[in-house]
């Protein structure tokens, strides 16, 4: 690292990058979708904002989360909204989950050379009506998933998931086996309290929690009425719906 | 003459694409039309084209950003690959992977898909970067499928790994990083050829790559023979990766099991490494501790009587 | 690769109700290759005081025979048996010796503390590797998966556990913690202090 000692030449650059902590989670039920971020945005150890978001409605089946580098998040974010724009005029409908999967791909790829610092999770409902959930790498490589978390506390978040979700390390009662998929209301809480987790122990968590849900068309949402503060944000009438939920963290 | 005349023409066919070009190029920072580039995509971009950051040495800035053997500590970590194996024998070719995938010691995934299905009859592992690995053999797939449409037959797996070798070795140096096996079954046979980001090309028997993959050679090559049967096979190429996945702490989670016949390839299955090391695939684990139960005085079988010293 | 993550390797303890718990994993490794899956980092110190080693193998060996030696000479001068409080502060001051080349070792203690009216009341702690006491309420982690520990029982754990729901929760904290460490696992180790006895059970693990 260049020191300003002059034993040796040293040379300076403008580093680009920076990074804003924060954590993301996306879960993918059977026909619903749960896609969570926290909002506080930091550098180091000041904190720059407490509601920043990380997670963007990008259409009614599709929810993006990015974790990062924020300003090159927010603009990721723009750029695929812009494509998706674009495909809407050209194809008069929304993209299907997969292809926006792949086209985020080819986006993140076109950066190969000077990256976008972005970690992506890609939540929505497929083409099928299932759930499910993509996660990126700065470069482009994915992989389709039932869980993912993804920022500053994956590492805390990631295995209490891998528990929860995948019930791993736990033997089933004889002669059952794991459900497959776990209802709604069971994904939620497992959602809050792995952010309260992640809040007590690291120190880029916190401040405030989205949690959008995208259902699957006809799907019935009794199941989601009982949440305090629920918001619609569909946009159409007849295809799948997505919702908001928010919550405070502990902002210490 | 001809390339001289091409450049001034009209109306040949370079000048089409000059067209077609300069129509995509004039839009300021676009990497791309909206929609498919109304399929004219890799005939008007050609290859595609790449944002450098201005600097005057761009790969040492990537290099300094991303490069996680130089510099652990770098911010942006990719995901890497780790073993992977393939060899040909008389029956075709067993594809083994493992599905970790680790960034630094976190274990980012444990269900990677590292083995690429180019098409029906051709594959490609994956080691090294992910996203290098997985975009350079999708865009592999694209010209097999336009080689297919323009030969009127299906490619061969050395003309598929050249294009890719070739077109690795046109970004050589900017720190690409790939290591795969591009695996199928063509008119001369069963055939796997290694081709990495340094340009390497080499066709061969048996492969394995990454950081499993000594401990792979290891098992692979005390039991390779040309004339194994199919199941001797399948099973040596998950024996490979299992005793990698044990040993190397960069591989492991599961193993997917390809096999390559001449008709195409066949997924055979997904194994997970530590169900084989305690049941293996038929009820007999590959565990060291289990081979060794009651054969040796440190692990006695549960009946035998001590012995006395004799003087 | 940092010399904490040259063999790997990682430590819990938790407080649950007249009970501790304190577990491990058992791998070492020399970074990326696996040598061993019964490289045991947690030792007794009393009846009813365990401390783990989560670090540099070799300064595992060393430290243990360091506090063996210490223990001894506290017993033999005291005449009675260490108590956990006091342990810590010797940890704490031996690894303070070598402030600066120290022991590459983050040590975990778990154990009864003897109360004045006779009882014994659950003490566990952690200290960094040049000695700073972390006296923790809940539980304390250490080693290469430390971050992915610390995810898992702050959504695990909760207070007033009896034994055998102490013994689930560790176990469970541990194994799918390790699970997402490429240092740690091949194996664990778990023992559960009451008043009355010690149970040690070793898991089967994941052996990748």
């Amino acid at each position: 690292m260049p020191d300003g000692s002059f034993s040796h030449p040293q040379q300076r650059q403008f580093n680009p990058y920076t990074e804003n902590g924060g954590t993301i989670l996306a879960i993918a039920g059977k026909d619903f979708s749960v896609i969570a971020g926290d909002t506080r945005q930091s550098e180091g150890y000041s904190i720059q904002t407490r509601y920043a978001p990380k997670v963007f409605r990008l259409t009614d089946r599709a929810v993006l989360a990015v974790n990062g580098f924020a300003a090159d998040g927010n603009m990721f974010v723009k750029k695929v909204q812009q494509r998706l724009e674009w495909y809407r005029h050209a194809h008069a409908k929304d993209m299907p989950l997969g292809a926006i999967a792949r086209l985020i791909q080819t986006m993140l790829y076109g950066r190969r050379f000077f990256p976008y610092y972005v970690y992506n999770i890609l939540g929505g409902i497929e083409e099928d009506g299932t759930g499910a959930v993509y996660s990126f790498d700065p470069v482009g490589s994915y992989e389709r998933e039932a869980c993912r978390a993804a920022g500053a506390a994956q590492s805390l978040v990631q295995p209490f998931l891998d528990n929860q979700i995948y019930f791993k390390n736990q033997q089933a009662p004889a002669g059952q086996s794991h459900p497959l998929h776990l209802p709604l209301s069971d994904v939620l809480a497992i959602v809050i309290d792995s952010f309260t987790s992640a809040t007590e122990r690291h120190i880029e968590v916190g401040d405030g929690l989205e949690i959008y849900v995208v259902l699957t068309k006809g799907r019935p949402t009794q199941d989601l009425e009982g949440y305090r503060g629920v918001k619609e944000l569909t946009t159409r009438p007849d295809g799948d719906r997505v919702f908001l939920i928010q919550r405070e963290l502990k902002k210490d | 003459m001809d390339s001289f005349v091409d450049q001034y023409s009209k109306n040949s066919a370079t000048a089409e694409i000059r067209r077609a070009k300069e129509m995509f190029e004039e839009e300021d920072g676009m990497d791309a039309m909206w929609g498919s580039q109304a399929g004219f995509a890799t005939v008007a971009s050609g290859l595609p084209k790449f944002t450098i950051p201005a600097v005057p040495d761009p790969s040492s800035f990537l290099r300094l950003h991303t490069d996680d053997h130089a510099d652990p500590s770098c911010r942006i970590k990719i995901k890497h690959g780790t073993t992977t194996l393939a060899f040909r024998y008389q029956g075709g070719v067993v594809v083994a992977v493992d599905s970790r995938a680790t960034a630094g010691s976190y274990v980012a995934s444990g269900t990677v898909k590292k083995v690429i299905e180019i098409n029906p009859y051709l594959l490609g592992t994956m080691a090294g970067g992910a996203a290098d690995c997985q975009y350079w053999e999708t865009y592999l797939g694209i010209q097999c499928r336009l080689h297919e449409l323009r030969n009127r037959e299906r490619i061969s797996v050395a003309a598929a790994s050249k294009y890719l070798s070739n077109l690795v070795y046109s970004y050589k140096g900017m720190g690409l990083s790939m290591g795969t096996m591009i695996c199928g079954w063509d008119k001369t046979g069963p055939a796997v050829f290694y081709v990495d980001s340094d340009g390497t090309r080499l066709k061969g028997d048996l492969f394995s790559v990454g950081s499993g993959s000594t401990f792979a050679y290891g098992v692979l090559d005390q039991g390779y023979r040309w004339d194994l049967t199919d199941e001797e096979a399948l099973e040596l190429g998950r024996r490979s990766i299992y005793a990698a996945g044990h040993r190397d702490a960069f591989s492991g989670n599961t193993i997917n099991l390809y096999h390559v016949k001449e008709d195409g390839w066949e997924f055979i299955g997904n194994y997970d490494v530590s169900k084989m090391h305690y049941e293996g695939p038929n009820g007999v684990g590959y565990a060291y501790e289990l081979r060794v139960q009651g054969k040796s005085s440190a692990n006695p079988p549960p009946d035998a009587t001590e012995v006395p010293a004799q003087a | 690769m940092s010399i904490m993550q040259h063999n790997g390797g990682s430590v819990i303890a938790m407080v649950g109700k007249d009970c501790v718990a304190i577990a491990s994993d058992l791998r070492l490794g020399v970074q990326s290759l696996s040598i061993s899956s019964n490289f045991e980092k947690i030792f007794p110190v009393t009846e009813r005081l365990y401390v783990g080693f989560p670090g540099l193998a070799t300064d595992v060996t060393t430290l243990r025979e360091v506090f063996r030696y210490r223990v001894n000479m506290y017993t033999i001068k005291e005449e009675r048996a260490i108590e956990p409080t006091i342990f810590t502060q010797l940890v704490s001051s031996t690894l303070y010796e070598r402030r600066f080349g120290p022991y590459f070792i983050e040590p975990v203690i778990a154990g009864l503390q003897k109360t004045p009216s006779g009882s014994y009341e659950p003490f566990i702690a952690a200290t960094d590797l040049i000695g700073c006491i972390n006296f923790a309420k809940d539980f304390v982690v250490a080693g290469t998966a430390s971050e992915k520990l610390f995810g898992v029982a702050e959504g695990l754990w909760e207070p007033g556990l009896e034994p055998e729901d102490l013994f689930e929760t560790i176990s469970q904290t541990l194994m799918n913690a390790v699970d997402r460490d490429a240092f740690s696992g091949w194996g664990a180790i778990v023992h559960v202090i009451t008043k009355d006895k010690v149970i040690t059970r070793k898991l089967k693990g994941r052996m990748d």
